[in-house]
């Protein structure tokens, strides 16, 4: 389905933040290295205040004159299929937590550069920015 | 079913009317509230108990008059989604569209939460030898706004809160096809705590806006509406001594130069035409095309249009929404049915469409009329609908012209990228609210807000620096100590 909308935009990312921060739980209980686990929660926190200030962003930012309608920007390429393999792996967990961090990092980027508010497109940016280090730290981490 | 009762002193409480009028959803074309038609005894009622509170009010200092409009600031931030989504239920209007309102309403308290430096007035010593002057700003008693159906939040915080700010007490009258949405707003001020009596409201139609117009107890009225009851109100308040803003209609230019950059044009030209279904004193009316601009322009334009996706405006992927009433549906179909009488050519029609699970609401697709003469009824009228009337001049001139024999001078706009060419625009056109490579000219809060010629009737527009003068006295105190 086409974002088409402002409003769509962020019901999207709201959503899947959401959705990341749910599948960072389970990851979590799942993760046996400490290292891993550890990154994990920070990364269910993290979710839980991206919400938050995707919600604030979205009702502070909404200018009514330049409501502008957007193309080109697809929810089906940011579906992810969210499969843990059974019996799992830490590096089954790590593989998956990078796919999600991945996968928010490409919308924001795409994202930051369709929607018509230049306010939202540089807050948009600020979380590609944490993605990116996200997943340096997430590299680091050593699996067995 | 349920029945909204005016709010009068802190208290909800009905009508004594038996006359009630029916609330409809325009996405489902079904009834949802009713509204009592007040009468000039309940309007009566309202001024009682705002002058009643009038005294102590006026006294509380201006900055404890902010303080309560910052929590109530915060009040409307909490409940700013449901205000947003009560108004979708009502009006119509797509949901980013309502959150935009919602957002300009806030800001207007955010702005009036500046009285402290809006206020005060100014001094001179020495006026003559051992003589001092000051002109110092008093509140005045009990003012009104009588609100349109278009922005239902919006509209009345455009006057209300300088006007509390001031030191005034207040009487909102709703429009009567939108009343939920200031009713759920009032909730959030009485659970905010907001002083009772200090703001009011009566909903209902004629007898309680003649109620307000004719009360000798309220100083000043704020209107937004069409120009005929514009005219009206401007009138009715000379005639009894009230001060008045009257806000009228519109019927907006937007010119496209040649040398525009039309793909990065396209999204705002499209807002400024169908943002809001057209239901708007800002949208755009009249596309006017300049030389070369005309062919890219009209193609453009026409796809984007026709991808426009209608429904209803709870739907976050919908880009424009029903139009507010039956009635008005039909009128604006009637200015079609005008259009192709009058020898238009009806590009893109938008009657008929259908939004599935929605057979029953109040939809106009975009429609786009080609070949348009200035002279015929749908370039002149506001259609206040999703209707473009597409007219093609050869140069600048030209078109400035059309603006000027329009009755109307509420907002014109231009796309260009010359800076002569945009001076010479705004010098030249007589609309008040000018927007150069954007298509809705809104002024933010700071600014004035209104139009010229028969698009407003009084001195002085809404919200913007010059407000607090509307809603007060100034003494001029004249002093000798020596």
């Amino acid at each position: 389905m086409a974002l088409t909308t402002f409003g769509a935009i962020m019901a999207f990312a709201a959503d899947m933040v959401t959705q990341s921060g749910e599948y960072y739980k389970t990851l979590a209980s799942l993760a046996a290295g400490a290292a891993l686990k550890e990154n994990l929660e920070d990364l269910v926190r993290e979710q839980v205040k991206s919400r938050v200030r995707i919600e604030e962003t979205r009702r502070m930012n909404v200018t009514e004159m330049i409501l502008e309608p957007v193309a080109g920007l697809l929810q089906e390429v940011y579906e992810i299929e969210f499969k843990i393999p059974d019996p799992s792996a830490d590096a089954d967990v790590l593989r998956l937590a990078i796919a999600l961090e991945e996968r928010e990092k490409r919308f924001f980027l795409d994202a930051s550069a369709k929607v018509p508010l230049p306010e939202v497109a540089r807050f948009f940016r600020k979380i590609v920015e944490k993605k990116e280090k996200n997943l340096s730290r997430l590299a680091s981490i050593h699996v067995d | 079913m349920e029945r909204v009762k005016n709010y009068i002193n802190g208290e909800w409480v009905g009508s004594d009317t038996k006359e009630y009028g029916d609330v409809w959803c325009p996405a489902t074309g079904e009834k949802i509230a009713e509204v009592p038609f007040s009468s000039a005894a309940d309007v009566d009622k309202a001024v009682v108990a705002a002058n009643a509170v009038f005294e102590d009010w006026r006294c509380t200092p201006p900055l404890t008059r902010a303080r309560y409009l910052f929590k109530l600031k915060n009040c409307f931030e909490d409940a700013f989604e449901d205000i947003s989504r009560t108004l979708v239920t009502e009006e119509g209007k797509t949901i980013d569209e309502a959150r935009g309102e919602v957002r300009r309403m806030i800001e207007n308290v955010e702005h009036a939460t500046g009285i402290t430096t809006l206020m005060p007035g100014y001094n001179l010593e020495d006026i003559a030898t051992g003589i001092d002057c000051t002109a110092e700003r008093q509140p005045l008693g009990v003012f009104g706004a009588i609100v349109p159906f278009n922005f239902p939040a919006m509209v009345p915080w455009w006057f209300l809160p300088y006007a509390v700010a001031a030191g005034n007490t207040f009487i909102v009258k709703p429009s009567e096809q939108v009343p939920m949405t200031q009713t759920r707003i009032f909730q959030v001020l009485e659970e905010c705590g907001f002083p009772e009596g200090v703001i009011n409201m009566v909903h209902g139609a004629k007898d309680a806006v003649n109620g307000m117009l004719y009360h000798p107890g309220i100083k000043g009225i704020s209107f937004v509406g069409q120009t005929s009851t514009a005219r009206y109100i401007y009138k009715a308040c000379g005639e009894t001594g009230k001060r008045v803003q009257a806000l009228g209609g519109a019927k907006n230019f937007v010119v496209v130069m040649p040398d525009a950059e039309l793909d990065r044009s396209i999204p705002s030209l499209i807002t400024s035409f169908y943002g809001c279904a057209g239901e708007r004193c800002l949208s755009g009316s009249v596309l006017v095309a300049v030389g070369d601009a005309y062919e890219p322009l009209k193609e453009k334009f026409m796809a984007a249009a026709k991808a426009l996706k209608v429904g209803n405006g709870l739907d976050e992927s919908v880009q424009m929404g029903p139009v507010a009433s039956k009635p008005h549906m039909q009128k604006i179909l009637g200015y079609i049915e005008k259009g192709i009488q009058e020898g238009a050519k009806l590009i893109l029609d938008g009657r008929n469409v259908k939004v599935e699970g929605y057979e029953k609401g109040y939809y106009i697709g975009p429609t786009i009329f080609d070949d348009v003469h200035p002279d015929m009824t749908i370039a002149r009228e506001e259609i206040f609908g999703p209707v473009v009337s597409l007219i093609h001049v050869k140069d600048l001139n030209e078109a400035i012209a059309l603006t000027r024999k329009s009755r109307y001078g509420n907002a014109a706009c231009l796309y260009t990228t010359n800076g002569k060419t945009a001076r010479e625009f705004k010098y030249r056109v007589p609309a008040s609210m000018i927007g150069i490579n954007l298509g809705v000219a809104a002024p933010m809060s700071f600014f004035p807000f209104g139009g010229a010629r028969d698009s407003f009737f009084g001195d002085i527009k809404g919200h913007g620096k010059e407000i607090v003068q509307f809603f007060t006295d100034t003494k001029v105190v004249i002093q000798r100590w020596t």
